[in-house]
Parts: structure tokens; C-alpha cells; sequence
């Protein structure tokens, strides 16, 4: 994935987030007094910090305005708002880091690559950047989608190295407010309030970023890619072969609208159905669209309440359910082979499809044109199922990835580490950026119309590593030429922040008791069999009854504590 | 299926053992002289031995975590002892049994449906005389096996599945399409085909040795005899691979709770959970992917010690039916 697709990276992967691990949205955990029985034996406290406590730990926000962007955030509803779209990198790139970043040292990394693993070997990329910093970071990439499985060894056999990246997806289930005082560093006392100052880049940040790093009062995570409008996904259709059949999306209203167009457009005998996938892992997707959060809400009695209790899922399934039944669901995805979601979609071979933002980019459009030249990728406006109440969106926490320093390290090294950090937050628009991005120019890079774009040798060698360990503050750019996907994302974006609300437990880490971190596979598991036809919906209601049984009660019970003791991160 | 590929060596060693039967059995002898005979053979076996100790046997102390609960922040020492609880809850878990059960059941189709297949080819590919066309088709049977599972899935998929070559022949013709690939019903023999067409090639190999090590003169004299063909099969061709074919089955048997984990854990998604979890992807999704360590090794010392019952018990068997079977008793 090239680097100026970069903004949208979490995105694509909190979708591959959801698809494993259970639509745990929330951060993660250290056992609170409620679970003590857990055996926790981290940082001791619960992992979530009261506001004023939080207050103390986060860092001081100070904006870095020095790119004007060319079509500027646009502040939505909820604290949302979208990110700045750049059209033309500037043609002098300022400085923000002076003088020396590193003093020499050599450390360890580990982050996770959804995409192929460059060379390490004579990469000039790692190379650029290493002298850049003053510093040597080893990277090793692995693969993304495993990373979750290969974590809990990694902590077993403790093999930590020195800097590591955990999506916060994996925090329920690596438990990983234990690790947070005993295997991580403590940042507070480097970057909180004013300190941060020393690291304008990083003061760059905004807060709600870093509370999603802060652990029992403490801040150990870096936020990477933080945006004030992560979203979990989008209807997305294929408007080049809409509008070849004269078929507008202007009339779509409602879920049944959708359906109905199913009909119009399936034509299995050429090998062409309306629909690819319209629902998600766990209702990631179909959540949206039928108006229900992704995790715990609260009824109108105010009793908490899991999205499987929720009767809009049940609505969705039966949706699901029917176009499935009816045939205009692509066998493929039926068969829930959705890592071949994408070649459907680029091949034509369906024209609607759910995906993260993050599929909405210049790499998305040079595949799509290479299969189909008048390739054209839009994203259906927010609507909601019934096609009468006014659509709402979910938004996710200020971050969706931490990265961590290792504990065993020494004030110095930390102190480098997050000059290092500094440097790397440098923000679209300087040059900094473009080093971390893209290595050096001419080599892994060229400027063309006004916007760097990779070499032959720089699609081999360049990857999403450094971003991966801190970031700047998300913005949609141009990758690979495609200034009008840029646009039409952005114009997506400032449309949904609009609509965003903020889920309970918004922003907050709460430590679930680990014993209960399987029992939502079997309802997923569930789902699945009844969104594809193969059980009743009486099965959905049977797995949800035995999932209360087995830990949904209990859960309930430690949310209610939760909420009482810390609120609702509202 | 690994246990075939395992097995290559074993015509040789039954040979062995069949010299072995001329040398005076029971020749009381000390080990001090025992090892000095063999001391050769015995270092041979020394790298084999020594992997297998690291790789296999060290590891399995890791079974001490399914009384513990583990803890991977704490590790195998601080983790707090359990004793059987992960056990107890084990045999309680509705989904444990349904995997279980699922085991069984396509461990049992897989032994009817796939196990004569290889036996059929290599006797059919014996007696092919001309050697060029019994290399090719060899090497043509071979070739799938090098296939892996997530590549034999899609070509089966390509093949069969709903938009498939096979149901767009039929749909364009108006014919009805059946999505095989997504069927859980006959789930159980999607998989026995697919094992049929990666394996079966490879699993000739280990027949076609036992083939060549019978004595040709037999036939010649059989043949004299005015002997027909099936009475050659019958009476020469299928005694001699008797103790093969009874050494695959036990080894088979000993391997029946062990019926393919890619395979499953790629399809599992298409036909569902019902169908498809056997007890090698409900340890992986229950114990590695949510970090329940301690309840996966559970799942995987039951099988175990089941495994070892049962390889033993078809041992038994085996020397019941006058067979070597795993060992000479």
C-alpha cells in the first residue's frame, strides 16, 4: 500500500480489525475492583481514567496550521470532524524538525503490514530514512492479518522489542492493560501538559487522540493516524456501470430501495450480481445502515444494552437474509470469501459492495482502472434502513492504532525514541513527511503534477513501517494521480461528520474480564449462518439467549459499573 | 495426511524386518554388544532423533498450561494452577462435542471414500508396462500434492463453486446450479474429494514400493500356473501388500482426530461453523485467537491421549490379524 494512501490505512484495517475480533470497539483493559477475581496483575488500577485524571495526563494540543488545506476539515457534529484534503504537495516543503533527531541508537520494532513485506536487506527506503533520524530502527513488518495470533507469544516468551505497534482491536484480547506499567514505559512524565512542547510535532495531536493511549491515568500509547473522523465503513457502488444502465442512486431511501434494485441489476447468467457483501463481520457494516451501535447502548430505559439484544440486527439479517434467498448476492461472497471482495468490485462483476473508508483511495482507482478504464468508486450518502429517520454514523476513537515503548528501556533511549516520534508526526506539507513517506527523492520517488508518486523501486521498497510507530494527524491526499478520488472521498467525509455520534464508552479503555473474550464468536458464528441462509433467524435469537447466559449478563453488569464510576466518554 | 507422506521410508524398514525373521529370533545378546553391531545405524538415526526431541517432545511440556490458567504476561511459571477446571468446562462446552463429532464423522467418510483410492492407483498404475506414460501420469498425479490448501480451495471454488465454471455452463443453458461449495450437508464429502485430488497421487508412492518389493517370479510362476490376471491380483499382488496397506490403516486410525486444518479453517467461513469445526480449528479459534491458551491445550491433550488410544488399539488389531503393524511384538 503506498504511503500516500497512508490517511486511509486504519481504516482498511479497523475493518480487518472487526472482522476478528469481535467488534470489540472500545480499547482495552486492566481488570477494574469489579473483576480483581481476573488475576490482573498490571498496572494494578482500572484501565479506564476519569476525566479529571485524564486531564493530567494528556498532552497539550498546540495545531501546526502552516499548510492551508485545499479543501479544509469541516467541523461535524460530536466533536467530528473530517480530515483536511491536500490536492498539491507544496513545492517548498517547509522544515519542522531542526538539528539532530536521534543520537545514534539502534532499536527494535514490530508493526503489523497489511500487504506485501519489503526487502530489509539494501532498502533504500529504511536506509533514507534511518540517516534522516540520526538512528537505526529495525523494522519487521508482519503480516497484518495473523497479527493478532502472533502477539500472545511474542508477550509469552517475553521477546519484546523495543517499539511496537498493537491495533487497539487486539486490546480485549491480548488483555493488555496488564502490560501497560510492566511492559511499557510510562510516557506521562515526557509528554503530558506543556511537556510536549519539546515535541511540537506530537503536541500536533489532538487530545482525543491520546485518550485512547491513557491507561489508568497514565499515557503509554503514541497514536497513529489520528482522525477526528474514523468511521467504520461505506455503502459503495460502481457509478461508471450505473450510470451505463441509466440506473441513479438519487432514489435510494431506504434498505427495501436497495433491495428492490437487486432485480434490475443481477444478471447471473453473464456472470453478474447486484450485490456483493451488504452486512460485515458481526454487523460492522449493516450497523450503520440499520442504526445500531456496534457495541453497548443504552435502550430507553437507559438499561445497557449489546447490539445482539438490539431488534434493528435482527431487521438487518432479515434483509440479508433476503437477498441472499433471492439471489442477487455474488456466489462468491455467499461463500463469505470476502479477501476477493475487492477483484469483484474492480471486475465489475458486482456493483454494490460495504468496505472500510480506507478502500476509497488512488490505489483502489488504479486497480480499478486497470481492469476497467471508466472505473469509478463512490460511496452511497448516509441513509438509513427504514428510509424515514434522519441517518447517524458511528464514530471511533481518536486512534485506532498505539504504539508502545518497551519498559526495559532507559530515560535517554525513551527520550530519543520519541524525538524520533516528533519526527515522524510531521505533518502533510513538509519535508519530513515526504522522507518518512517516500524516502528520498528520485530514488524511491518523483513529483508528478505536483504530488509525489513511487518509483518502480520505491513500490518495492517503500511500505507502511515508520507511520505505523507515530503519525501525523490524518489528511486526505492524492495517491498515485487520482485528484478527483481525493475529492470525493473528502466531499464523503465532511457529509458524514455531520451525522456522527459518539458511541457509549466513546474514547475510553475499559479492561472486559478476559474470561469472557470467546463468547461472542459462537453468535458471530451464528450471524453467519443465518445471513447466508444456511439457519433460521430463531437460531440468532437461541445464541444470543446462551451468549447472556455465558458472559453477556455478567458484562452488562461490569459496563453498568463502568458507566456509574467513569461516565460514557460522551 | 502427513502420515503417508511420513511413511515413505517404511517399505524399507518392513523389509528389514523381514530379513530379521531369517536370523534366529531371541538370540539372547547384550546391549553392550547390541550397540557396538549397530552403532552405525544408530548414529544414522541420531539427527531424527534429536529433531524429533526439540521440535516434538520439548514442546509438548507446554500441555502443563491446560492445568493453568495462562497467563501470557505472566508466563508458565506465574500463571495460577487450575487443576482439571479447564477440563471440567471442556466436557461441558456443547461446541467442544459438535467439533468432535464433526471429526469423527468426516474421519469416517474420509476412510471409506479416500483410503482404497491410492491402493486402486498404484495397482493400476503397476501394471502400466510402458514406462514413459507411468512417469508422466505419475508425475501428473503427484503434482497437487505440492498444491496448498488455500490454492486447491480456490481452484475448487473457480471449478464449483456458485459462479464457477461448471454452474455458469449450467445457468447459461437455463439448467439449475448448485452451489456445492457452500452446501453444508455435503460438506463431508466436498472435503473427502478435495483430499482425494491433492492426495491420492501423493499417497501411491508408499504402495508402488510395496509393489516393486514383490518377488516378480511369482507372477511368472503363476502365470505358468494358468493363472489369470485377478487371480494374480488376488493371490499375489494383494498378500504382498497386506502388511503396507494394514501399516497405512493403523497409522490412519492413530490420525483420525486429525483430518486437516488449512482445509477446514478456509472453508470454514463458507459453510459455517456447524459443518465445519473440527477439534483442530475449535482449539485454534477458542483457544490461540482469544488468547485462551489454557483451553485450547485442554482440547489438544484430549485429543492427544485419544490419538494414542486409538493408534495403539488399531496396533492391537493389527498383530490380531497376524500383522506387524506399527512394531513387531
Amino acid at each position: 500500500m503506498p504511503p500516500e494512501a497512508s490517511p486511509s490505512v486504519p481504516l482498511a484495517v479497523s475493518r480487518r480489525g472487526l472482522l476478528s475480533a469481535a467488534a470489540v470497539a472500545v480499547g482495552a483493559a486492566v481488570a477494574s475492583p469489579l473483576l480483581s477475581a481476573c488475576g490482573s496483575k498490571g498496572s494494578g488500577g482500572p484501565g479506564t481514567t476519569g476525566k479529571n485524571e485524564l486531564q493530567r495526563a494528556l498532552p497539550s494540543y498546540l495545531p501546526n496550521h502552516s499548510v492551508t488545506a485545499d479543501v479544509p476539515s469541516v467541523t461535524g457534529a460530536n466533536g467530528a470532524i473530517s480530515d483536511p484534503c491536500f490536492l498539491k504537495y507544496p513545492a517548498s516543503p517547509v522544515t519542522t524538525v531542526s538539528g539532530a533527531v536521534g543520537s545514534g541508537g539502534s532499536y527494535t520494532t514490530m508493526t503489523p503490514l497489511w500487504g506485501a513485506i519489503p526487502p530489509s536487506a539494501g532498502n533504500k527506503y529504511y536506509d533514507a530514512v534511518n540517516k534522516a533520524i540520526g538512528a537505526t530502527l529495525k523494522l519487521q513488518p508482519s503480516d497484518g492479518n495473523t497479527y493478532g495470533n502472533i502477539l500472545p507469544p511474542v508477550f509469552a516468551a517475553d521477546k519484546l522489542p523495543d517499539w511496537i505497534m498493537i491495533p487497539g482491536w487486539l486490546n480485549v484480547q491480548l488483555n493488555l492493560g496488564e502490560a501497560m506499567g510492566t511492559k511499557f514505559a510510562d510516557l506521562t512524565p515526557y509528554l503530558a501538559g506543556d511537556k510536549v512542547k519539546q515535541y511540537p510535532n506530537l503536541a500536533n495531536v489532538p487530545a482525543a487522540a491520546w485518550a485512547a493511549g491513557v491507561w489508568n491515568g497514565k499515557l503509554y500509547g503514541i497514536p497513529t493516524y489520528p482522525s477526528a473522523a474514523v468511521f467504520n465503513g461505506a455503502y459503495f457502488y460502481r457509478k461508471d456501470l450505473l450510470d451505463k444502465l441509466g440506473v441513479s442512486t438519487a432514489e435510494l431511501k431506504s434498505a427495501d430501495d436497495l433491495f428492490n434494485l437487486g432485480k434490475e441489476l443481477t444478471h447471473a447468467s453473464s456472470g453478474v450480481w447486484a450485490f456483493d457483501d451488504l452486512f460485515g463481520q458481526s454487523a460492522a457494516y449493516a450497523s450503520q445502515l440499520f442504526q445500531f451501535t456496534n457495541h453497548w447502548t443504552a435502550d430507553s430505559a437507559g438499561k445497557l444494552i449489546y447490539k445482539y439484544e438490539t431488534d434493528q440486527i435482527v431487521e438487518a439479517l432479515n434483509w440479508q437474509v433476503k437477498i441472499v434467498k433471492a439471489g442477487y448476492m455474488h456466489p462468491d461472497a455467499v461463500a463469505n470469501t470476502n479477501q476477493n471482495g475487492k477483484q469483484r468490485f474492480w471486475s465489475g462483476k458486482v456493483y454494490f459492495e460495504v468496505d472500510g473508508t480506507g478502500a476509497w483511495n488512488g490505489s483502489d482507482a488504479q486497480s480499478g482502472t486497470a481492469a476497467n478504464p471508466g472505473y469509478n468508486r463512490q460511496a452511497l450518502p448516509l441513509m438509513a434502513a427504514d428510509g424515514k429517520s434522519t441517518p447517524t454514523i458511528e464514530l471511533g476513537n481518536g486512534a485506532a492504532m498505539f504504539s508502545y515503548l518497551n519498559k526495559k528501556l532507559s530515560d535517554a533511549q525513551i527520550k530519543e525514541c520519541l524525538a524520533i516520534a516528533n519526527y515522524f508526526a510531521a505533518p502533510y506539507g513538509s519535508a519530513e513527511w515526504l522522507k518518512v513517506n517516500f524516502g528520498d527523492e528520485g530514488v524511491d520517488y518523483t513529483m508528478v503534477d505536483g504530488n509525489p508518486v513511487l518509483t518502480s523501486a520505491g513500490n518495492k521498497e517503500v511500505a507502511t513501517t515508520y507511520q505505523f510507530l507515530a503519525c501525523p494527524p490524518a489528511a486526505t491526499t492524492v495517491s498515485n494521480g487520482f485528484t478527483q478520488v481525493a475529492k470525493d472521498y473528502a466531499t464523503w467525509q465532511g457529509q458524514a461528520v455531520a451525522r456522527a455520534v459518539k458511541p457509549l464508552f466513546y474514547d475510553m479503555n475499559i479492561a472486559e474480564p478476559s474470561q469472557y473474550s470467546s463468547i461472542n464468536k459462537p453468535v458471530d458464528d451464528t450471524i453467519d449462518d443465518v445471513r447466508f441462509g444456511r439457519k433460521p433467524i430463531s437460531a440468532f435469537t437461541d445464541a444470543v439467549a446462551t451468549w447472556r447466559k455465558q458472559g453477556g449478563d455478567a458484562l452488562r453488569t461490569f459496563y453498568d459499573g463502568i458507566r456509574d464510576k467513569y461516565g460514557t466518554g460522551q | 495426511m502427513s502420515a503417508i507422506i511420513e511413511d515413505g521410508a517404511v517399505p524399507g524398514a518392513s523389509r528389514e524386518a523381514a530379513r530379521a525373521d531369517t536370523v534366529p529370533a531371541k538370540r539372547r545378546t547384550g546391549w553392550r554388544i547390541r550397540i557396538r553391531r549397530d552403532r552405525s545405524l544408530l548414529i544414522m538415526t541420531v539427527p531424527a532423533v534429536v529433531l524429533l526431541l526439540v521440535f516434538t517432545y520439548v514442546p509438548m511440556l507446554g500441555v502443563i498450561t491446560s492445568f493453568q490458567s495462562y497467563d501470557i504476561y505472566q508466563g508458565f511459571l506465574h500463571s495460577p494452577w487450575v487443576g482439571i477446571a479447564n477440563f471440567t468446562n471442556l466436557f461441558g462446552d456443547t461446541l467442544f462435542w459438535h467439533s468432535f463429532a464433526n471429526t469423527l464423522v468426516i474421519s469416517a467418510v474420509q476412510l471409506v471414500l479416500y483410503f482404497p483410492i491410492p491402493i486402486v492407483l498404484a495397482v493400476l498404475l503397476n501394471s502400466v508396462m510402458n514406462g514413459k506414460v507411468r512417469s508422466f501420469v505419475q508425475s501428473v498425479v503427484y503434482l497437487p500434492h505440492f498444491f496448498s490448501w488455500v490454492l486447491v480451495v480456490t481452484i475448487f471454488q473457480e471449478m464449483l463453486g456458485g459462479a464457477g465454471a461448471v454452474n455458469m455452463v449450467l445457468r447459461r443453458h437455463g439448467l439449475g446450479t448448485w452451489n456445492v461449495m457452500t452446501d453444508p450437508a455435503t460438506f463431508k464429502y466436498l472435503v473427502t474429494a478435495q483430499a482425494v485430488w491433492k492426495e491420492a497421487g501423493w499417497g501411491i508412492i508408499v504402495f508402488l514400493a510395496a509393489l516393486a518389493a514383490i518377488d516378480q517370479a511369482l507372477y511368472e510362476a503363476a502365470a505358468a500356473d494358468g493363472a489369470n490376471r485377478w487371480r494374480r491380483l488376488w493371490h499375489i499382488t494383494l498378500p504382498g501388500m497386506r502388511g503396507v496397506i494394514v501399516l497405512m490403516l493403523v497409522l490412519r486410525l492413530g490420525n483420525a482426530l486429525t483430518v486437516g486444518f488449512e482445509q477446514m479453517l478456509v472453508q470454514r467461513q463458507a459453510v459455517g461453523r456447524d459443518a465445519a469445526e473440527v477439534l483442530d480449528t475449535f482449539t485454534y479459534y477458542y483457544g490461540v485467537v482469544n488468547n485462551h491458551f489454557s483451553y485450547g491445550a485442554a482440547a489438544g491433550l484430549f485429543k492427544g491421549v485419544l490419538s494414542l488410544v486409538l493408534v495403539l488399539a488399531a496396533n492391537k488389531l493389527a498383530h490380531a490379524f497376524g500383522e506387524d503393524g506399527l512394531f513387531r511384538k
